[in-house]
């Protein structure tokens, strides 16, 4: 399933016009549901959008402005200090000199601005960090349709965001699955101890409000995950309260989501991370 | 889906993205972080959570401020580009330089860096207007409230499609939700066409009719969920004629073999990719819950507006 189509701020060497996957096929006298299906793919890939590009697959165009300002800015320092004497550089010079440092500057800035823009999706894939194993565990004494229930959710997790790594604990039972760095002391069968113990240090089951963490950081609650996160989402499970009942919501667990992209959890995707939660509350 | 095939299936990830690292320089991402946020490292433990020792996640201005301003930022780019290759040029002109680009003397190099400076922002200015996405409006349906559910159907199973259906209001542009299971039409909510123009009873579904429609075939043969962006070009509206009139768009996922799942939305080209993955893999989970409990019995209707 494609994720995250177009939308990179590129750069210049050619100008190409990007065809979505499926080429518009001229559908003249069809019958309507197949047409109808390819008016759909058409559709559904957004628009054909005029992209600048190298053409050179690999190559993250969208950091361009940035590799450039470092170039040009560092050959200006050296234009300035190799390419004339200092003492006699003309005030003209010197004004194109900042000028053009003021412009590098702005140039290594404008792809961290572009990232917040409305449109910009994240120019790079969650990459699964080295040292890492993939794990599945759950805890063993819950129902049938529990299971199912945790199952699908992490599956549904770790395919539709940019996680490498989730935690999902509700009343107690744990599932935890993805890419994490287990300590080598901890065998298989203890897995599910070594998560409790990292929660109970962290006191991540009373957690009441949402945790963003869109970049690193050091602190305890990164301990416990994979080597490479860069961010971290913690969303709590609230219990909703029945109507006529008493008001105060009950915590009931969290669902913990590890990715290896900064800024990895849009509005959208926070949304929808937040309606599975609320399946298993209530 | 079982909980044992999933427990067995790898976890599909895409095999070119497998090792890839990416040249990523972290300098200026950290440069930025401590000039423009209030601090890079995050506070030790927060007693407000009642038992929470973890740390909390700071404000983060710079990106609250480019999404409040997305119209400025995006005219940026260009318009600092667009200055600076004047002022470069009217550099030369005041200092009484000719214009000639050759790069003899070093004022001429330096100006000529500048200048490529100055074009690499004008095209990414270029770019990030070329992509501005169009925003468009929202179309209240026409119609009458509605919630029927089949009656014959356990409590698990009536609580998991008011999820479904409380998560595609909250999260999705989704006004109208419909779910034909075997024959039946399992569920009925949010808006449906009214069968006089003001407030009469909401249209019921005609599972059988529905089903054998061309619509619907085509959707349950190929297997694949099926997006018509904008109803009112497609002439297969009229096999909906539950749907208010002016629902926007509509998405048919299929529910297994046997059943199919309208949202209609009222928004045009409302539902994102993001959406649609989602709802793609909520109807399987619909379809492995409902083969499940959907008997042969006739249907009785709860109406509850």
């Amino acid at each position: 399933m494609s994720k995250a189509l177009s939308f990179n701020p590129l750069i210049p060497l050619k100008m190409h016009v990007i065809h979505p996957q499926f080429p518009a096929k001229k559908t003249t006298a069809k019958p309507f549901s197949i047409s109808a299906r390819l008016q759909n793919q058409q559709q559904q890939l957004n628009l054909s959008v005029l992209r600048f590009t190298l053409g050179i697959p690999g190559l993250d165009e969208s950091y361009l402005p940035r590799w450039i300002g470092y170039g040009f800015g560092s050959l200006l320092v050296l234009n300035h200090f190799v390419g004339s004497d200092s003492a006699t550089a003309t005030p003209a010079q010197l004004r194109t000199e900042v000028l053009g440092l003021s412009l590098a500057a702005f140039s290594i800035f404008i792809p961290y601005i572009g990232k917040f823009l409305k449109g910009a999706s994240p120019a790079d894939q969650a990459t699964i960090p080295e040292g890492t194993e993939q794990i599945f565990v759950m805890s063993q004494n819950i129902s049938d349709t529990q299971k199912e229930d945790l199952a699908w959710a992490t599956y549904i997790l770790l395919r539709n965001t940019n996680t490498i790594a989730t935690l999902i604990s509700v009343q107690g039972e744990l599932c935890a699955r993805g890419y994490w760095n287990i300590p080598e002391k901890v065998s298989k069968a203890n897995l599910l101890d070594w998560f409790e113990r990292q929660i109970e240090r962290i006191g991540l089951k009373d957690l009441k409000d949402t945790l963003y963490f869109p970049q690193s950081s050091d602190s305890v609650l990164w301990e416990m995950l994979p080597k490479g996160t860069r961010s971290l989402l913690v969303q709590p499970v609230l219990q909703v309260p029945k109507p006529g009942a008493n008001q105060v919501e009950k915590i009931e667990g969290f669902v913990l989501l590890a990715s290896s992209m900064s800024y990895a959890y849009g509005d959208k995707d926070k949304a929808w991370i937040g309606a599975l939660a609320n399946k298993f509350g209530g | 889906m079982e909980a044992g095939s999933l427990l067995h299936s790898p976890i599909p990830w895409n095999p070119k993205l497998s090792l890839r690292r990416r040249i990523r320089s972290t300098f200026p991402r950290f440069f930025y972080f401590r000039a423009f946020s209030s601090s890079s490292s995050s506070s030790s433990s927060s007693d407000s959570q009642g038992g929470y020792r973890g740390p909390k996640p700071r404000r983060d201005w710079v990106a609250d401020w480019v999404s409040n301003n997305d119209d400025v930022v995006r005219s940026l780019p260009i318009c600092v580009g667009g200055a600076s290759l004047l002022a470069v040029l009217l550099n030369r002109t005041v200092s009484g330089i000719a214009p000639v680009a050759d790069a003899s003397s070093s004022q001429s190099r330096a100006d000529l860096l500048t200048l490529g400076l100055a074009v690499t922002n004008i095209l990414t200015g270029l770019v990030w207007l070329s992509i501005r996405p169009k925003s468009v409006s929202v179309v209240s349906p026409q119609g009458v409230e509605c919630r029927r559910i089949y009656s014959h159907l356990p409590d698990s199973v009536v609580s998991e499609l008011t999820w479904v259906w409380q998560s595609l209001s909250e999260v999705t542009c989704c006004r109208s939700l419909i779910v034909v299971y075997d024959s039946h039409c399992v569920l009925q909510i949010g808006f449906a066409a009214g069968y006089s123009i003001d407030d009469g009873e909401p249209v019921a579904v005609d599972a059988d009719k529905l089903m054998q429609g061309s619509l619907c075939q085509g959707v349950i043969k190929s297997g694949a969920q099926s997006y018509l962006a904008n109803l009112s070009l497609y002439p297969g509206k009229s096999e909906l004629p539950f749907l208010p009139s002016n629902t926007q768009a509509v998405l048919l996922q299929p529910l297994g073999e046997k059943g199919i799942a309208i949202i209609g939305g009222d928004t045009i080209r409302g539902f994102t990719t993001s959406d649609q993955a989602w709802i793609t893999l909520i109807g399987e989970k619909l379809d492995a819950t409902l083969a499940k409990n959907v008997r042969n019995t006739p249907l009785v209707v709860q109406d509850q507006l």
